[in-house]
């Protein structure tokens, strides 16, 4: 094969792989113009590239694909479903040939299959999909994956133990070095070692990396083929599926990608044929009826977590029991003891098929005991989970014999460890003085980026004496399905490319750590196992973890929008939920920072009056308060609770509520029904008055001490704010009786007079008592109402 | 044919290690505890790019050792004596490492007056040249479901 041939295979093989997610994206959205550029684009390429050569069916294939395309770029045709099996088929066939040609054969005749192709391009609209020729995208699909090889210009097949053995050569050496340079400084500089040594170092660095990336490939390889199997095998089956990938650029052995390529697909045509209800059993569940398959990776230290999870019927483990026992594997002594765990296991038993009819997707006589037996050949675990009505989730572990990944190193009581850096989200140094924390019951949150999440000292995690010292930095942890907490660690000192060695059984025991990693200077230190720790510590749940990352918000209909919402005790002892958007920090305070005068609610918090919404219903708690500061981007208001509860994201729909314009509506939080408040009256009622250089301004006479420590606090708890210059625009202006200190009369400002004596100097004296507490705040209140319909 | 063994105080007894499972006898440099893990995982430790698990191997033989058993104060609290098992390496912390020399004689079963963890690490009693000694089985030490008196 000459080179342009070579060069021209190669690079339409690298787009073929590039698209294929592209091509089923684009069906599931025909109006994406992104996706449909792309696939536009590749047959383009495959049409011009064939000019050079002497093509004359791939040229016909991808010109025809290339004209229907612009047709719908165009707007002339729609996308419908027969139009994307049709191009997928033409793309199907270029791959074909591809194979062909690269094996170094020419190209065989047209055996008429083109021009079937062709015509199915052609035809518009309602052309029954059996018309077509028939579409083996499967066998298609591990054609071109087994004759892949040939792509790689020139390889040699070595024995793992070898690329193990030169890897640990590699290790020694990069050690042996780091010893020298020590001796070299500490015997004194000799200048003429420096060249030589530094070339030694540079060589050593290039061939460590080189050797590293020897048995490493991105999982992403192995993804790749994933979305168009899912699109098929929904399309055979009359399912709507959509696929979620995650963690593509994990990297995993490259033995391994191979390994488990069968088993996963054996556990999604599973999950397709099995777990995924028909569109119309799903809506009758009150589901979407397009369901969703997520398929993520996660590296933490020397295992790789491989998940795929579906939202479908779940397991239905009554029937894997009865199949179970009718099949004797078990006896009704033992299933009597299992619990519902362990009655999930038994879907690996040998010889069980929990399908009522074997189909021809997945009941090919391969069950789940050869999956689970190859992922335990390979070292690896796989555990399920399931719910009825909710879905399954696989979990894959499996070991790297071998493998480098970034992580963050930190200490914690003096010694350093190591986070991977694929979990860490954000770095947050201070202390717990200047950080913000709240507690809610026993668990401690951590306010970041707007949201509360949980908080844990990592020195609590490993049990150290000294639990009390407060943390000196935080590490966000985010996991791929969006789970948040906060680690407190001493110090964070730097990223870092560390060499995971496996731990031996009594470490591993611990279920804190995940690898043992050997630094440069030859000193070892630990990886946390954050999933673990996360788990251990209660603050991730596997199933709903995953099964929640696989929602796609965009595909949910409006009612069932995910929510995120701050749930607490109302005064009126009734659990309710506030939008958690609009809340900016959870405050708790000294119940005398709270002033009811004239119902209009006020709190002090940091030097500020906000005011205080949620009083009516029951008495302000004594001692202490808490309060929800909301705000809306301009004004901040304080909403006083009883109790502050949890954080919840709820997925229910959520029940308008018409008759009370204060709640959104109402929705089921852990199956209890829960008012949701609707923020527009909460702001409604402030904005205007209370909005911070917008007080209302209330003109004091003079700067006396009376006035300027007992009247002007009065005014101030009222909800003003006092100005002594007489040329400000006031809202109201107070004065005494025979005093005009501005020697003018304001017709526009109001004036409340105050006398000295309690007795009013005779009829018609408009003037109040300067003691008459109520008096006067009635009389602010009432100058702001009238300022208030003025403007 | 005769077998060598390497001879080491531990929690002040003579004992024996084969020495065909004995990879090296170190001195361990720097310790990284474990926090978390068992008693009887001393911490860590690096031979050349290999990590090490260093065991505290009284505790592992016997959770209720008397310490003041141990004799002397000077002797290296660092010797070890590394092993692998099932793939890692292991080093034991001895008190001392004195010899490599050859059996004598039959291995015996192990006295019942030693307890129960003496009689579950060791092979047996056996006579060397610089008297008797307990022969060591490290996996057997190591298994740690069977470690419960602490």
């Amino acid at each position: 094969m000459d080179e342009l041939l070579a060069e021209f295979v190669a690079e339409i093989r690298e787009m073929l792989q590039a698209i294929e997610g592209e091509i089923v994206a684009w069906e599931r959205d025909p109006a994406d113009k992104a996706r449909l550029n792309a696939i536009f684009r590749f047959v383009h390429t495959v049409k011009g590239n064939c000019g050079f050569f002497d093509f004359p069916r791939l040229e016909r294939l991808s010109h025809a694909a290339e004209s229907v395309l612009a047709d719908v770029r165009s707007g002339h045709r729609a996308a419908d479903s027969h139009l994307v099996s049709a191009v997928l088929a033409v793309i199907d066939r270029i791959a074909a040939m591809i194979d062909t040609l690269e094996s170094g054969e020419d190209l065989p005749a047209d055996d008429g299959g083109d021009a079937a192709l062709l015509q199915a391009l052609e035809r518009e609209g309602d052309t029954a999909a059996d018309e077509l020729p028939p579409i083996q995208p499967m066998e298609s699909g591990e054609a071109r994956r087994s004759s892949a090889p040939a792509a790689t210009p020139r390889t040699v097949r070595l024995p793992l133990e070898l690329l193990d053995q030169v890897m640990s050569g590699v290790s020694d050496l990069v050690l042996a070095r780091n010893d020298l340079a020590r001796r070299l400084r500490d015997a004194g500089a000799e200048p003429a070692l420096n060249g030589p040594f530094d070339r030694l170092s540079g060589t050593l660095g290039e061939l460590r990396e080189a050797v590293s990336r020897m048995r490493m490939q991105r999982v992403e390889h192995l993804f790749n083929a994933f979305p168009r199997l899912v699109r098929d095998l929904a399309a055979e089956l009359g399912k709507q599926v959509t696929i979620d990938l995650d963690g593509t650029a994990v990297e995993l052995d490259r033995e391994m990608i191979e390994m488990v390529r069968d088993p996963i697909t054996h556990i999604i045509r599973n999950a397709l044929d099995h777990g995924v209800e028909s569109p119309a059993d799903r809506l009758a569940a009150g589901k979407h009826e397009t369901a969703l398959l997520a398929i993520s990776a996660r590296q933490s230290g020397n295992c790789i977590t491989l998940t795929i999870s579906d939202d479908g019927r779940g397991i239905n483990v009554d029937r894997l029991r009865d199949k179970a026992l009718a099949a004797g594997l078990v006896t009704q002594a033992q299933v009597a003891a299992m619990t519902h765990s362990e009655l999930l296991e038994l879907i690996f038993a040998p010889g069980l098929s929990t399908a009522e009819e074997v189909s021809a997707i997945s009941g090919r006589g391969v069950g789940m005991d050869v999956v689970r037996s190859n992922i335990e050949h390979l070292g690896g675990t796989i555990t399920v989970k399931s719910e009825a009505g909710k879905g399954t989730v696989f979990i894959l572990k499996l070991p790297l014999t071998l493998s480098i990944i970034g992580g963050l190193t930190i200490t914690i009581g003096g010694q350093r460890m190591a986070i991977p850096r694929s979990y860490v989200d954000e770095i947050v140094h201070g202390d717990a003085d200047t950080l913000e924390f709240s507690d809610v019951g026993d668990a401690r949150l951590f306010a970041y980026r707007g949201e509360r999440i949980r908080y844990i000292a990592l020195a609590q995690v490993l049990g150290l004496e000294k639990t009390d010292v407060p943390a000196q930095a935080l590490v966000i942890i985010r996991f791929g399905s969006g789970i948040v907490f906060a680690l407190g660690v001493d110090r964070v000192l730097e990223h870092e490319e560390l060499v995971i060695k496996p731990l031996a059984p009594a470490v591993a025991e611990a279920g804190i750590y995940a690898g043992i990693i050997l630094l440069d200077d030859g000193r070892p230190l630990l990886l946390l196992d954050m999933p673990e720790i996360g788990r251990k510590n209660g603050l991730i749940h596997d199933h709903r973890a995953h099964i929640a990352s696989v929602e796609d918000p965009e595909q949910r209909s409006e009612l069932t929008q995910r929510r995120r919402l701050m749930t607490f005790v109302a005064l009126d002892g009734r659990r309710k939920a506030m939008p958690l958007e609009l809340v900016r920090r959870i405050d708790t305070l000294e119940s005398h920072a709270i002033s009811l005068n004239c119902g209009r609610p006020q709190v002090t918090i940091d030097g500020r009056i906000l005011p205080l919404e949620g009083c009516e219903g029951g008495p302000i708690p004594q001692d202490r308060a808490h309060v929800l500061r909301l705000t809306d981007g301009t004004l901040e208001v304080a909403y006083i609770v009883k109790e502050v509860a949890d954080s919840v994201e709820i997925e229910e729909e959520i029940v308008p509520f018409p008759d009370d314009i204060t709640i959104e509506g109402v929705t089921l939080v852990g199956g209890e029904p829960v008012a949701i408040l609707a923020g527009h009256p909460i702001f409604a009622n402030h904005h205007g008055t209370a909005d911070a250089g917008k007080l209302p301004v209330c003109r004091l006479p003079c700067d006396d001490g009376w006035t300027n420590t007992v009247l002007a606090p009065l005014i101030l708890a009222a909800g003003y704010r006092v100005t002594r210059d007489l040329e400000e625009p006031a809202t109201v202006s107070i004065e005494f009786t025979g005093e005009n200190p501005s020697g003018r009369s304001d017709k526009d400002v109001p004036v409340i007079c105050l006398r000295s004596h309690p007795q009013p100097g005779g009829t018609g004296d408009q003037s109040i008592y300067r003691y008459d507490r109520e008096a006067i705040l009635d009389a602010l209140e009432a100058s702001r109402k009238e300022a208030g319909d003025r403007s | 044919m005769s077998i060598l063994v390497v001879l080491a105080q531990v929690a002040g007894r003579q004992a024996a290690f084969e020495a065909s499972e004995v990879r090296s006898v170190i001195d361990l440099e720097q310790l990284v505890p474990v926090p978390g893990a068992p008693p009887h995982v001393a911490g860590l430790a690096a031979l050349r790019s290999q990590a090490l698990t260093v065991i505290d191997t009284k505790r592992a033989i016997d959770g209720n050792v008397d310490d003041a058993r141990i004799v002397d104060e000077d002797t290296p609290k660092n010797r070890a004596i590394v092993v692998e098992i099932g793939g890692h390496a292991f080093a034991l912390l001895v008190e001392t490492v004195s010899d490599v020399i050859a059996l004598e004689g039959e291995t015996l079963p192990v006295p019942g007056t030693f307890g129960d963890g003496w009689l579950r690490s060791a092979k047996g009693m056996v006579e060397t040249a610089r008297g008797p000694a307990l022969l060591l089985d490290p996996m057997a030490m190591l298994s740690v479901d069977k470690i419960k008196s602490f």
